[in-house]
């Protein structure tokens, strides 16, 4: 006995050209809702196959022109997406303002990194201690913490991914400010070597992405994810009805930091090479811009907005110092444009319309797209 | 005794919001909590359904210390609750709502489904609509049936005439009555004093925090300092 079917609601479309866009991908969710379970799965092979042709040069040298596209497509587009995904389990199924999530990917990736190259541990044993210490971290910052809502989890969160950097810059087991060099590639899978060629991180990118992907949406199909959402939209009444809400909101934080350590370990098997200054808190607010961008809680937005994310500023590096500039222009305008993102879930847009549901407070004190603040003094 | 509330004490930060206040709902009773804004009624519920701590007192629910039991245990225990300003999950069906207040039940919900929907036609009507899309009342019912979906000994109602039109406020009354009829205790907290003591068994009238009297709803309906201070009338 699920909640039934969903009765369409009439979209209709607006006149500016996002607006138009934004339509277009609403139709397809409203398909995508109505899909069968053949149609489902045609989409999901045209979507891996999809992503194996997609480092071909045909494609490459228009989507990046100055730069090799399969190393541009590991790192950011790929290792943006992992994060995104793990991001969006706190930001978007549960509702956490999270604004130090780069100190799981930094704590993954010196976890490959110091194991590897002091103690040469195996690549793959040191990448599941990694998730591993992501979560014990994701617990301990977030125990204390969740208490806490809104606006003041995120500046604690804030906090944790600075003193995450801080401390690798201070530690000299950890190399301080010099990072650590010549950290170990992975072993050779199915006689692939992990050398300087970027197609085999790419494959290895896209099987941790695949894995990421189902473990995410098996979780928000389960009672876990029915949690997350009432806690999201009134964690009071979550409560009172029966939901343990601080133990689901601090697994959400486990979680997300699995998943973000997973990256880390992903990504410090390519680079060689990482310093604290490869964990900036600039990257932790990249990361939600993608997951609000795309569609905070839906799965295939919060994907193309990272995509995006990771992308666009590649693709424009010919406008060199102002493609920065240019890049947040462009997310302004999204923002003012589509403010539920390109790819929302619909139930995301109920919840934005009734001006509740994540991001704790900042959400909820910000009227939803199409409505008059709606501020309700009563509550 | 179902429900016996002891002495307590709650705090936001210093400013004390329950100074002493106790309380009895038996079982099968309506108890109605009346008084102005600010006088602690809101508060007295959440701290029985644990979104609260206590400072000092006590809470028994059938003889047992609940004091310290967090909310989402009470929930298991037998207290339900249809909180201030509904609470109503925006983002989920009318069905999807109902559900979620069987969240910790692993028995068979579809009778009470059924009773909830009977009890409220209207929801049966708009079942897949999402939450965030229905009118005042409409979530008032779901914030009441999803809390019936608990399977509650006792049901706690904050405020649910609060913003409804009249026609709409003497349905949800005539609901209430009929909730209670049908085994569950109420404890009803009402602004709307002259319909909440017209239904009551028994009320207490709270001022800044204190219990000032208590009675049988009739009676505080005759009562003349009750009916200067809250009925508008002599």
């Amino acid at each position: 006995m699920k909640g039934d079917e969903v009765t369409r609601e009439e979209t209709t479309p607006r006149r500016n050209p996002f607006s138009a866009i934004g339509h277009g991908f609403d139709l397809t969710r409203d398909w995508w809702e109505h899909a069968k379970v053949w149609q489902r799965y045609l989409v999901y092979i045209a979507a891996i196959v999809f992503a194996l042709i997609l480092p071909a040069p045909a494609i490459g040298s228009f989507m990046s022109p100055g730069a090799d596209w399969t190393t541009v497509l590991v790192y950011p587009v790929g290792t943006y997406i992992l994060l995104a995904i793990g991001l969006n389990v706190v930001v978007g199924q549960a509702g956490l303002l999270d604004l130090g999530f780069v100190a799981f990917f930094a704590i993954g990736g010196y976890n490959v990194a110091f194991f590897g190259t002091h103690y040469g541990w195996n690549y793959w044993v040191t990448v599941v201690l990694g998730i591993a210490m992501a979560a014990v971290s994701g617990v301990i910052l977030g125990a204390p913490t969740l208490r806490l809502r809104g606006d003041y989890l995120a500046i604690v969160t804030l906090g944790f991914g600075e003193i995450v950097r801080i401390t690798a810059n201070n530690s000299d087991v950890i190399g301080g400010a010099r990072g650590i060099t010549n950290v170990p590639h992975p072993p050779p899978i199915f006689g692939e070597k992990f050398l300087l060629d970027p197609a085999p991180y790419y494959y290895l990118m896209i099987a941790a992405i695949a894995v990421v992907i189902i473990f995410s949406v098996r979780l928000q199909k389960s009672r876990v994810g029915r949690a997350w959402a009432a806690i999201r939209e009134d964690e009071d009444a979550a409560e009172l009805m029966g939901v343990p809400t601080f133990k689901f909101k601090l697994l959400a934080f486990a979680i997300g930091a699995m998943i973000g350590g997973l990256a880390g370990g992903t990504y410090a098997g390519k680079a060689v090479f990482i310093e604290p200054n490869t964990f900036p808190f600039i990257l932790s607010a990249t990361i939600l811009a993608a997951v609000v961008l795309g569609g905070s809680g839906n799965l295939p937005g919060v994907i193309i907005g990272a995509f995006l994310i990771g992308w666009l500023p590649e693709r424009f590096r010919d406008f060199a110092e102002y493609r920065i500039l240019v890049f947040g222009g462009v997310l302004v305008l999204m923002m003012a444009l589509r403010p539920e993102g390109l790819l929302p879930s619909r139930r995301r847009k109920a919840e934005l319309r009734e001006g509740t549901g994540g991001m704790g407070a900042m959400g909820a004190e910000v009227a939803g797209p199409g409505t008059e603040a709606s501020t309700e003094v009563a509550k | 005794m179902l429900l016996e509330v002891k002495d307590i004490n709650v705090h936001y930060g210093k400013i004390a919001a329950l100074k002493g206040i106790s309380l009895e709902v038996n079982e099968g009773e309506i108890v109605s909590l009346i008084g102005a804004n600010g006088a602690g009624k809101t508060t007295t519920l959440k701290t029985i359904s644990g979104l609260r701590p206590l400072t000092s007192g006590k809470i028994l629910f059938n003889g047992e210390d609940i004091s310290k039991m967090p909310g989402h245990k009470r929930v298991i225990l037998g207290i339900g609750q249809a909180p201030e300003g509904r609470g109503v999950f925006p983002g989920m069906t009318v069905q999807e709502n109902l559900l979620m207040g069987a969240y910790t039940r692993k028995d068979d919900l579809s009778k009470d489904l059924a009773e909830v929907y009977e009890l409220f036609p209207r929801l049966a009507e708009r079942k897949s609509q999402f939450g965030g899309t229905m009118s005042g009342g409409e979530q008032q019912m779901i914030a009441i049936g999803r809390a019936l979906m608990t399977k509650p000994k006792v049901v706690l109602l904050d405020e649910p005439s609060m913003g409804l039109a009249p026609m709409l406020i003497a349905q949800i009354f005539t609901i209430i009555k009929e909730i209670n009829s049908r085994g569950t205790t109420v404890l009803l907290v009402e602004q709307n004093a002259q319909q909440a003591l017209k239904l009551s068994d028994r009320a207490y009238v709270l001022e800044t925090g204190r219990v000032v009297k208590s009675a049988p709803g009739r009676e505080l309906l005759d009562d003349p300092s009750v009916r200067e201070a809250y009925l508008g009338g002599h």
